[in-house]
């Protein structure tokens, strides 16, 4: 496989896996209105679980994680996307029960930094600064696939899981359980004397989100046979919130549009082009420069993305429109006295 | 029927939907609900009217669970819901609209209606994948609940528009029909005639009395008195966040301390219709 074939298929695992984590950040902020700024930090929680589950024993392997248990694909993955739950339902405890949107907003940022000092620092746990390595490749041994064939196989699997994971992310988001986060995202207060349990919802969208997150997350370390921390700055979160805001808030097909646009194109391709002369590296750095004012140009001029939120138009209509509707009678009104008075007039239906 | 009285509950015969006793509500030091004690007659309108500032919405927003009390009790039927979160008042049957319309703004005018059921199959994530057909047959009569609803309302046609495109009346009646989906044993409503035309006035008018023919408990904050006049059964005073008094609108203007504290003013200020 030539050379660029190799970066073709990168490039298009990388739209997958965005597509991906771009779906759990949605339904958390475009469907819910969780301003999840560490969201990276469940990206990677998924990264490491999934990379020291099928790791084997650290023993001699001259790393230093936990766990060490060996798993297969998907199992490893599933144990990741668990993982970055759990880091959920510790989030949510501390911070959603009680915290307003922009509070949570920094309570988030700050878990985000946390968790990065303890895993970047703590070596005990996934190998600290170093991170792990030698990650196996899924199916690589018993389809005896070699580099270059492993490349565009688990690009095609990433393809295969996000289609997955589209499928059911559109069930929950056109369901009625889609339409009350979209309905707590609106108004949370509203929500709540509507009788809707507004934690139970923001928790529920919370693990649906993270477990995204996580699998994300395990499919990179797997793809790449590697994750250290300077793959997941905290930073990096804002480029996943550039992914949904270009592509479009609460809707599923803007999300892939807007990995490609953001991922794929501005973040992955520019690090596959030839150096300006003088300058080598430069373009790499100038990437995360674009992004930014993409994404300022986005929220100045188009803030609903490239393919806006979808009206969810009524499935059907009235078969027949009653004729009893309160505008086209007159409304007797009882006096106080017991006698009867017309004080609201006639109309005509719809005013 | 209950009975004029000064601060107090109505009479102890009639059967109430909601009682509210001594409540109290402060911000910062500034009392804004002293004292308010009232019963909500079941079945019937009634209006809370006072003077601005007199803390009337505080009082809404302390019975829907939206602020809790400093002190004092809160009872509907036969339960104490005493500073219970609102959502689980709402379960209980209580639903409120808004003074300033609170639309949900991003989903449709269908959309606002469907929320309102409770325990819906399809909130649940095991349901949406496990029991699907459950899910969509309720949906659908949901669905078609909510269109008789709108078609009732006036709004059928506006169905499909995001419900921020809605102009303030007709805002204030999605609110109330958003209510009604609910299907709640009571509703409060928060000023629901303010800033809406003189026709809209009359048929949420209308409306309210409808609700009332279907059994329903309505309590409505109302400066408006020829509405109270005209629609309610029994009112209640709120003035310097305490209840001054309570019984008819008829009954009230000979109460001097309400002709003072309220009424001597608007019946001064309001054109007569």
């Amino acid at each position: 496989m030539s050379a660029m074939w190799y970066y073709v298929f990168t490039l298009v695992f990388f739209l997958f896996d965005y597509f991906i984590l771009a779906m759990g950040l949605n339904i958390q902020y475009g469907e819910t209105g969780i301003l999840n700024f560490a969201y990276i930090g469940f990206v990677a929680v998924g990264a490491y679980v999934t990379g020291a589950t099928s790791l084997p024993n650290a023993a001699g392997t001259g790393q230093q994680y936990i766990l060490g248990w060996g798993l297969p694909f998907p199992l490893n993955l599933l144990l990741g996307g668990l993982a970055a739950c759990l880091l959920a339902v510790f989030v949510a405890l501390i911070a959603l029960r009680r915290l307003r949107t922009d509070y949570l907003a920094v309570v988030l940022i700050s878990v985000s930094l946390v968790l990065y000092d303890v895993i970047n620092n703590y070596v005990p746990l996934f190998n600290g600064a170093d991170g792990l390595y030698n990650v196996p490749e899924p199916f690589a041994s018993v389809l005896k696939l070699t580099t270059n064939s492993f490349v565009p196989f688990f690009a095609a699997l990433t393809g295969v899981v996000a289609l997955l994971m589209w499928w059911v992310m559109s069930r929950i988001t056109k369901s009625p359980l889609g339409r009350t986060l979209r309905a707590i995202r609106d108004d949370d207060g509203v929500a709540a004397t509507l009788g809707k349990g507004v934690f139970r919802y923001q928790l529920t969208s919370m693990l649906i989100g993270s477990f995204y997150a996580g699998v994300g997350g395990g499919l990179i370390i797997q793809f790449g046979g590697s994750f250290n921390p300077t793959a997941w700055l905290p930073a990096e979160t804002f480029v996943v919130f550039a992914v949904i805001l270009v592509g479009g808030v609460g809707n599923n097909v803007g999300l892939l549009v807007g990995a490609l646009l953001v991922e794929t194109l501005l973040i992955h391709l520019p690090a596959f082009l030839p150096d300006i002369p003088g300058h080598p590296g430069l373009i790499e750095y100038i990437d995360t420069i674009v992004v930014g004012v993409l994404l300022m140009v986005m929220l100045w001029f188009r803030p609903q993305g490239v393919v806006p939120e979808r009206v969810r138009r009524s499935p059907f209509s009235l078969a027949t429109r009653s004729s009893k509707t309160l505008d086209d009678r007159a409304i007797i009104v009882p006096t106080n006295d017991g006698e009867s008075t017309p004080v609201i007039q006639q109309e005509t239906a719809n005013g | 029927m209950a009975e004029t009285t000064n601060g107090g509950a109505t009479s102890p015969e009639s059967v109430f939907a909601l009682r509210c006793q001594e409540l109290k509500k402060s911000f910062q030091g500034v009392m804004a609900v002293t004292g308010a004690t009232f019963d909500v007659p079941q079945g019937m309108i009634t209006a809370l009217i006072g003077p601005n500032g007199a803390g009337k919405t505080t009082v809404v927003n302390i019975l829907s669970g939206m602020m809790k009390s400093d002190s004092g009790h809160m009872q509907i039927g036969s339960t104490d819901v005493t500073n219970w979160e609102s959502f689980k008042i709402a379960r209980l049957g209580l639903m409120r609209t808004f003074q300033l319309s609170r639309e949900l703004g991003g989903l449709t005018v269908l959309e606002n209606l469907l929320v309102a059921p409770q325990h819906q199959s399809g909130e649940s994530l095991l349901n949406i994948f496990f029991r699907p057909v459950l899910v969509k047959r309720e949906e659908r009569e949901n669905t078609e609940r909510a269109l008789e609803i709108l078609n009732t309302y006036g709004l059928y046609d506006l169905r499909d528009t995001r419900a921020r495109e809605l102009s303030g009346g007709q805002k204030k009646l999605l609110e109330i029909a958003r209510g009604v989906m609910a299907s709640p044993k009571i509703l409060l409503l928060d000023e629901p005639m303010a800033g809406v035309n003189p026709a809209l006035i009359d048929r949420i008018g209308g409306y309210i009395l409808d609700l009332k023919a279907q059994g329903m408990t309505i309590l409505m904050v109302e400066h408006n008195l020829n509405v109270v006049e005209k629609i309610c059964d029994h009112v209640i005073v709120l003035a310097e966040g305490r209840t001054l008094a309570t019984g008819r609108l008829s009954e009230l203007r000979a109460n001097q301390d309400v002709v003072q504290a309220y009424l001597g003013e608007v019946i001064n200020a309001s054109p007569t219709r």
